[in-house]
């Protein structure tokens, strides 16, 4: 049982009695040790230098904004009508199609078949005199604003095409 | 004349020595972890007294093991082993005593200072700087009696396990003093010189580093005497025993940071720390497999021998936590299981089934053999095997559970970011039945180790003390010299020197810096293997020649274990505070904030509460923002801490009421039903210490924090005035309390956590 088998090299010198065989590595043990070794080289390469994975705030930015488009979503499919979700309505190419020829139809003879503005104030650049959140954009043309000449266009449109006009100036909005 | 023999008498009386003192703090340091996990079920087992409370007993145990316990037996075993394979007695007879008595008189300050609360706040680092100043030098006494052992060794060689003891000895001392630096504000407390990101980085290079070179690389030698003694079978693979020593002692250093992965750590040195883990995995399993394939051929010695026993099993935890570890410092893993119970289990799957059988193995080989007599009863050996394999995989699997499960439970946030389990403890309530069963997993370890020491009290006293002997020829051989020129003008060092330097300088530079980086390492690797296939023989006759000379042998272990430390500390050491703080910058603490401070780390809040909200969407639910790295910069010691016992209080500030913490701190019970804090009532008895406050805001302004010029009279009026505005606050709301009370300061402290400043904001004030 303890026979040495003629093959296995043992090395001349011994300590306090102890030999030592001089085997080789294991093939098992040493593509181990290369395999960990080139998956730490590519995922360097990945993230380091080529900077093709995302940071851990950026998972977190894309994880919350994940959350942001699901939780309007929810809202307005519960018709639920907040900041949230114009922002979601802003998304939708058929709502914002809709906004447009409503906007062109009413709107445009005062702010600019642009937005540039006219006799009414511009609505492509990034000054919101009443308030640039999407409810606040809801509320002047539902009321209207009455010193500066503008009429309630609520009355006229009715909610829904209030709505869709909104969710088109809100995808035109300047950052 | 060389037929000349002498005969040397090993100095066999410090291995006695050692050995009980192991056996006896081993007992003490389990007794106390016993005592801390059933605290964590049973609240009141601190019978509302502060030095028996969780925070100042956790670092008792965590020392006790780690320092007294394995310390002790890593002597015992270094010195036994040492004399035998270089065939001399220990280098100074008076050495090895002020060796022994002086570790002693540490351990024995460090179970007095811990519990009265004297702590650095930093894990296993604990101890207070002039114990700190014993302990560096009795290291070097220990030091200076292994080289003058090998000075005058019969010996020309150095066998593997003396290998792994000189990267011991010199990595831990490095270690211990690097992170040990420290200003001190008085006789009993000082401020560590780095903070905040740079603290919690030098921490773990020393934490991680500590389980390294101190339980694992002198254990591993100590395998490698041991086992094919008692196997009485030839070491498996001698070139395995090089390779994996080498890439361990170059890799190991480098894995600290997976310790702060998802911390505010910058991302960089995170993916080293993870990466280097996973590269640690083969070089790790080279040692068990060189431990375990020595068992060729005996294996059936297992069934009758308790040392042959403990051994194998000893190595099998060793490869089965070596595994572990890398899989944990995986980032997606790691983000489930950092802060939790699994990371406890996976220590001691280390901790008691590598070192601690390793060492009831090894006691049980040296007890007939010290004492020159036989062991007093196989069977109760036999038994407390079975015993502590029970109790820890009754302990690791618990662990396991129980961290999966509270991890699963805090991460666990839906589609719209809505948290499953709002309340922190709901989480704790679920792995209750999981720290019990963790309690009785330890309670019948310690029970089997109590059996081992009974077992060779006996052994002892049915023998008589005995020094071994050894016959040496009188005429010394010369060795074959080669110095420190000689070991590193060889194409062998040469060659991983260049490896090591031209890949560092294309993994963290760009351009064409980078571009010359890769093609040179591509070149030494090629040209490396191309020489090497020509004329291994040459690199194989250098090798021996290394180990014949113990210098310069040293210098190199010291140096591949040092390189890791330098490129990771150094960048980070040199950086101006403010311009790395990102978007927030800490608030420099008010006088009263700061008192309030020492009382949280004295109290050793950290062992179960974290300071650092991790990038996640159920962390940033739960607690609020994410921690920057400006956010503690001025902290020193930082306050991340490493496990959550309790919810991270990172962002606490203004959430509560002062009279919620009030009556938090009194009986927590009565804010947070079920929670396992224990009660804090001497709190509201014993005073704040405004007296020190000048030196510590002294200390603390050389270190680099931007405190105002207050003169001590300000300083104490500040703390004070501040003091009286809580103190009538809490009145107001019908709690009394005397203003100087260190409950009122910690309600300071706990107030402004997380009031950062803006960055540009605090530019404009400028």
């Amino acid at each position: 049982m303890s026979q040495t088998p003629k093959e296995e090299k043992i090395r001349e010198h011994t300590f306090d009695g102890i030999e030592e065989f001089d085997k080789s590595l294991p093939n098992w043990w040493l593509f181990t040790l290369y395999a960990t070794i080139a998956f730490s080289i590519a995922y360097w390469v990945y993230y380091q230098k080529a900077s093709m994975g995302l940071d851990q705030e950026q998972e977190l930015e894309a994880a919350l904004a994940e959350i942001d488009e699901v939780v309007a979503k929810a809202k307005a499919e519960a018709g639920v009508i907040d900041n949230d979700t114009f922002a979601v309505m802003a998304k939708d190419p058929d709502i914002v199609s809709a906004g447009q020829l409503i906007y062109t139809q009413n709107c445009s003879a005062c702010h600019g078949q642009n937005l540039e503005g006219g006799i009414g104030l511009p609505l492509n650049d990034a000054d919101w005199k009443h308030g640039g959140q999407p409810l606040d954009i809801q509320k002047i043309v539902v009321e209207g604003v009455a010193t500066a000449g503008m009429p309630p266009w609520g009355p006229v449109l009715g909610e829904e095409k209030v709505n869709q006009v909104v969710a088109f100036l809100v995808s035109k909005q300047a950052k | 004349m060389s037929d000349q023999k002498r005969v040397i008498e090993y100095d066999d009386q410090t291995v006695r020595l050692f050995m009980i003192a192991s056996i006896f703090w081993g007992i003490v340091g389990m007794l106390v972890g016993l005592v801390v996990a059933a605290q964590l079920n049973f609240h009141f087992l601190n019978f509302n007294t502060e030095w028996l409370t969780f925070g100042r007993l956790r670092p008792l145990h965590t020392n006790a093991v780690i320092f007294a316990f394995v310390g002790n037996m890593m002597f015992a075993g270094i010195y036994h082993s040492t004399q035998r394979l270089v065939k001399a007695r220990l280098g100074s007879d008076l050495l090895s005593k002020v060796h022994f008595w002086g570790w002693q008189l540490i351990i024995l300050s460090a179970a007095i200072t811990l519990p009265l609360g004297f702590t650095r706040g930093k894990e296993y680092a604990e101890l207070i700087w002039p114990i700190n100043i014993a302990v560096a030098l009795i290291w070097v006494v220990f030091a200076i009696n292994f080289f003058l052992t090998l000075a005058k060794r019969n010996e020309r060689s150095l066998y593997v396990a003396i290998w792994f003891y000189i990267a011991t000895i010199m990595t831990v001392a490095m270690l211990y003093i690097v992170n040990h630096l420290s200003i001190p504000t008085g006789l009993l407390h000082s401020y560590p010189i780095f903070g905040g990101v740079q603290d919690a980085l030098v921490q773990w290079w020393y934490g991680h580093n500590a389980v390294a070179f101190f339980l694992t690389t002198p254990i591993l030698g100590i395998m490698y005497y041991y086992m094919p003694k008692a196997a009485d079978r030839p070491v498996y693979s001698y070139r395995l025993s090089v390779v994996h020593f080498w890439s361990l002692v170059f890799i190991y250093i480098w894995a600290g940071p997976h310790h702060l992965l998802y911390t505010a750590l910058p991302g960089w040195l995170q993916q080293l720390g993870m990466i280097f883990s996973l590269m640690l995995w083969a070089p790790s399993w080279g040692g068990m497999l060189n431990g375990l394939l020595t068992l060729r051929g005996a294996w059936d010695k297992l069934r009758t021998d308790p040392v042959l026993k403990f051994f194998a099993a000893g190595v099998t935890f060793y490869g089965m936590a070596t595994f572990e570890g890398p899989l944990l410092s995986i980032r997606s893993v790691n983000a489930l299981a950092h802060y939790t119970d699994w990371i406890i289990g996976h220590v001691h799957a280390g901790t008691l089934g590598w070192n601690g059988f390793m060492a009831a193995g090894m006691f049980y080989f040296l007890a007939p053999r010290l004492w020159k007599t036989k062991l007093y009863s196989v069977p109760m050996a036999n038994m407390h095997f079975w015993l502590g394999l029970v109790g820890i995989l009754l302990y690791v699997a618990s662990m396991w559970v129980s961290g999966i499960t509270q991890g699963l439970m805090l991460n666990n946030a839906d589609a719209k970011g809505i948290l499953a389990y709002p309340n922190f403890l709901e989480t704790l309530q679920s792995i209750r039945p999981l720290m019990l069963t963790r309690v009785v997993g330890g309670g019948i370890y310690l029970v089997g180790f109590i059996l081992m020491a009974y077992n060779i009290w006996k052994t002892v006293q049915s023998g008589e003390a005995v020094n071994g002997v050894c016959e040496v020829s009188a005429a010394k051989d010369d060795a074959k010299k080669l110095g420190l020129i000689g070991a590193v003008m060889h194409p062998a060092f040469l060659y991983s020197a260049g490896l090591v330097v031209f890949s560092c300088v294309w993994l963290f530079s760009d351009g064409l810096l980078e571009l010359f980086g890769m093609g040179a390492t591509i070149v030494v690797i090629m040209s490396c293997v191309v020489h090497f296939t020509r004329s291994g023989d040459s690199f194989a006759q250098w090798y021996d020649k290394l180990l014949e000379n113990a210098m310069p042998f040293t210098v190199l272990a010291l140096l591949s274990a040092a390189v890791g430390g330098v490129v990771q500390i150094v960048p980070l050491v040199n950086i101006d505070k403010a311009s790395v703080a990102e978007d927030r910058l800490q608030k420099v603490y008010t006088p009263l904030e700061l008192a309030g401070r020492d009382i949280y780390i004295s109290e050793g809040c950290y062992n179960c509460h974290s300071q650092q909200i991790r990038p996640f969407v159920a962390e940033v639910k739960r607690y609020g923002d994410y921690s920057r790295l400006g956010e503690s910069i001025y902290d020193h010691p930082y306050q991340w801490g490493s496990k959550r016992t309790g919810p991270d209080l990172a962002r606490l500030g203004s959430k509560y009421q002062d009279d919620w913490h009030f009556d938090h701190m009194i009986n927590p019970r009565s804010t947070s039903p079920g929670s396992n804090m224990p009660n804090y009532p001497w709190l509201a008895e014993k005073f704040t210490d405004y007296g020190s406050l000048p030196a510590k805001i002294n200390a603390q302004k050389m270190l680099g924090v931007p405190f105002p010029d207050w003169s001590p009279a300000e300083i104490d009026a500040a703390a004070k005035a501040q003091a009286k505005a809580i103190k009538e606050n809490l009145e107001f709301r019908g709690k009394e309390v005397d203003a100087d009370t260190q409950i009122v300061a910690l309600i300071a402290y706990l107030q402004q956590l997380g009031k950062s400043m803006d960055v540009q904001e605090q530019v404009a004030n400028k």
